[in-house]
């Protein structure tokens, strides 16, 4: 403000300041002080960090604690909770956890869920992205809506990596591996747009096939139940059988073995009588081979029920030898 | 106060308005172009901080961050005329502000542009390739396959049981792939962009799925493959249990044939042996074995009630005359 000539006016305006300032100004100053005094100080929560801009531009970042700043808007204090781990949802969303039991949303994202597998059929995925600020400046400074931008990358990465699997391998042994090539990947892209992102962790949730599709899935599990029920029942039978059939064959053979024993025992045994009785006849052959001969016809004669005497004189008579009889019983 | 005190706060109002015409913030993540009665004045200020400027000049913001482009989702036949549905997002960014609001003004007008743009080259891009191309990345699907293969191979030549589940329809090569496909669909929109002062960082197609007519017969055909799948599994289960009974009948039949063999053979084994020994003794005397043996054998076949007629000459009957 120029001073340099004071004509009379500026004299009178300057006189006006002074009593304005007893009036007017002993209340503002005061009030404008409180207000600056009130707004020169901010805490950091401990999940927090701060980032602090002076006149437009980044000055540093501060952790938990209780700061000061320039109030006036000269310093602006953009608060980011970076020690927080975020969660997006993709499928599906969580409604309340703070009951007992945690609820979701019955709402259908099946748009966010269905993606096309590497075999062209339909999986319906639902998964979590974990992520974590490491930059509270990029953060907020580096992009317009890094939220956004994480979801549009994690549903671009997921059907990218599903897009490379068979439909099985989704449903079934793949998904460790998805999650961690999706993690892998969406980092990547993250870090390329320099938004001060990490991601902790991609964690696939429902995996199914569509819901059409489903009970035909379902019928493929029947079928294997039922194979092996199959299976089970013939290897039942199997086993009721064949054990049992070896032993009666150990058995048959067991059987023969003592046939033969015995058979050449018994052969052994007659040869033996045969030579004591040979070694005996052979020391009076006429007198032993009568005696056996009456000996026998003794034994035999006095079994029979009825003896016919025939004489020899009488011809004509049939010469029957009979056993069991003549009369027929 | 009079007329005077009055005017002196114009005056003192006027002059704070000045002061503060004669500067400007840009904030972090921003850029400001100084126009001189709506002309363009001096390079983007695009480093954050308190800059000055004259008061009739006047500041104007843009957004130096990244922006995000959201697409209307899309239906396009893919080359293998396979109708789709295309839903693609795009990373943008201000990279010539001067460029920027002389052509498109503002954030609203390059949201009109982008949208024909990336519009028209998604379109170009998808309808020119087949619909594998937008959804694999890599042929890496065929390794996994020829991987399963090779299991199932392996595992059935060790003679353990396999089930194949998997479609055995061969999978069709890409040649481009899906991460390249958005890019040439960027590297297209970029060139037409930079004139625009506008940056295309990338591409991202987030959705690709079956028009509503397809997809219910793409879940058709996923049906009538797990009907398949079901009915070979049923089907070998039959075929297992089949051959599980086979195998039952033969292994008996063989157990059977087998024990009885092994007897027969046994017994004629030491029937032979009785017969050499029966042999070797009885040459001593043939004659008397004849006799003894017969002796043996009248008593053994004729038991009681036997009726005999014997003549007198018996031998027996000798002295019975």
């Amino acid at each position: 403000m120029n001073n340099k000539t004071p004509p009379p006016e500026v004299e009178q305006i300057l006189n006006l300041i002074s009593k304005m300032k007893s009036s007017i100004a002993g209340i503002l100053i005061p009030l404008v002080l409180i207000y600056g005094g009130m707004s020169a100080y901010y805490t950091v929560e401990p999940d927090e960090e701060a980032v602090v801009i002076r006149l437009g531009k980044h000055l540093e970042n501060n952790q938990a604690g209780l700061h000061f700043k320039i109030p006036f808007g000269v310093d602006e204090v953009i608060k980011v909770k970076t020690k927080i781990v975020h969660q997006e949802e993709f499928g599906f969303r969580t409604l309340n956890t703070n009951s007992r039991r945690t609820t979701y949303s019955t709402r259908n994202f099946d748009s966010e869920s269905l993606m096309l597998t590497g075999d062209l059929n339909v999986a319906e995925v639902q998964w979590v992205v974990q992520y974590q600020i490491s930059d509270p400046f990029k953060y907020r400074f580096q992009a317009t809506e890094p939220e956004i931008n994480i979801r549009d990358v994690s549903e671009s990465i997921m059907r990218r990596v599903v897009g490379d699997k068979l439909v099985t391998e989704v449903l079934t042994t793949g998904r460790v591996e998805i999650a961690i090539n999706v993690q892998k990947l969406m980092q990547e892209v993250l870090s390329r747009y320099d938004i001060g992102i990490r991601i902790k962790s991609v964690k696939l949730q429902d995996v199914n096939p569509p819901k059409v599709v489903q009970p035909s899935f379902n019928d493929v599990n029947a079928a294997k139940q039922e194979q092996e029920k199959m299976i089970n029942q013939a290897e039942e039978a199997y086993n009721k059988i064949i054990p049992e059939a070896r032993g009666k064959a150990k058995k048959l053979i067991s059987e023969a073995e003592g046939y033969a024993t015995v058979k050449v025992n018994e052969a052994f045994g007659d040869a033996e009588r045969f030579k004591e009785l040979y070694m005996e006849y052979k020391k009076a052959p006429a007198i032993t081979k009568k005696r056996i001969y009456l000996e026998t016809m003794e034994t035999v004669y006095s079994r029979f029920e009825n003896l016919t005497i025939v004489d020899s004189k009488i011809k004509g008579l049939m010469p029957i030898f009979s056993k069991g009889g003549l009369s027929g019983k | 106060m009079g007329n005077k005190s009055t005017i002196i706060l114009v005056v003192l109002f006027a002059l704070l308005i000045g002061v503060k015409k004669t500067y400007y913030i840009v904030t972090e993540g921003e850029q400001v172009i100084i126009t001189e009665f709506g002309k363009p004045v001096g390079d983007v200020h695009n480093t954050a901080g308190l800059k000055f400027k004259k008061p009739w000049q006047k500041a104007i913001y843009v957004d130096k961050r990244i922006l995000t482009w959201d697409g209307d989702p899309n239906q396009i036949p893919t080359k293998d005329k396979k109708y789709i549905r295309v839903d693609t997002t795009a990373r943008w960014q201000i990279v010539n502000a001067l460029e920027f609001i002389k052509t498109v003004q503002n954030e609203q007008g390059a949201k009109a542009r982008l949208d024909t743009i990336l519009d028209g080259y998604t379109r170009d891009v998808i309808s020119a390739h087949n619909l594998v191309e937008a959804v694999r990345n890599s042929n890496a699907i065929t390794k996994a396959i020829d991987a399963q293969r090779k299991i199932i191979i392996d595992r059935k030549a060790k003679g353990e049981f396999v089930l194949e589940e998997e479609s055995s329809s061969d999978v069709e090569l890409i040649e481009v792939g899906r991460e390249r496909l958005s890019q040439l669909i960027a590297e297209a929109a970029d060139k037409e962009l930079s004139a625009l002062g506008i940056k295309l960082i990338d591409v991202q197609l987030r959705r690709i799925s079956y028009e509503a007519s397809v997809e219910k017969k793409v879940y058709e055909r996923m049906i009538s493959e797990r009907q398949r799948i079901a009915q070979t599994i049923r089907s070998i289960g039959k075929g297992e249990k089949a051959e599980i009974e086979g195998r039952l009948t033969k292994d008996l039949s063989e157990i059977q044939s087998k024990a009885y063999r092994t007897a027969e053979a046994l017994k004629g084994k030491a029937q032979g042996k009785a017969a050499a020994i029966y042999a070797k003794s009885l040459k001593m005397d043939p004659k008397f074995y004849e006799f003894i043996r017969s002796m043996e054998a009248y008593k053994k076949t004729l038991g009681s009630g036997t009726k005999l007629i014997i003549s007198q000459d018996s031998k027996f009957l000798k002295y019975f005359k």
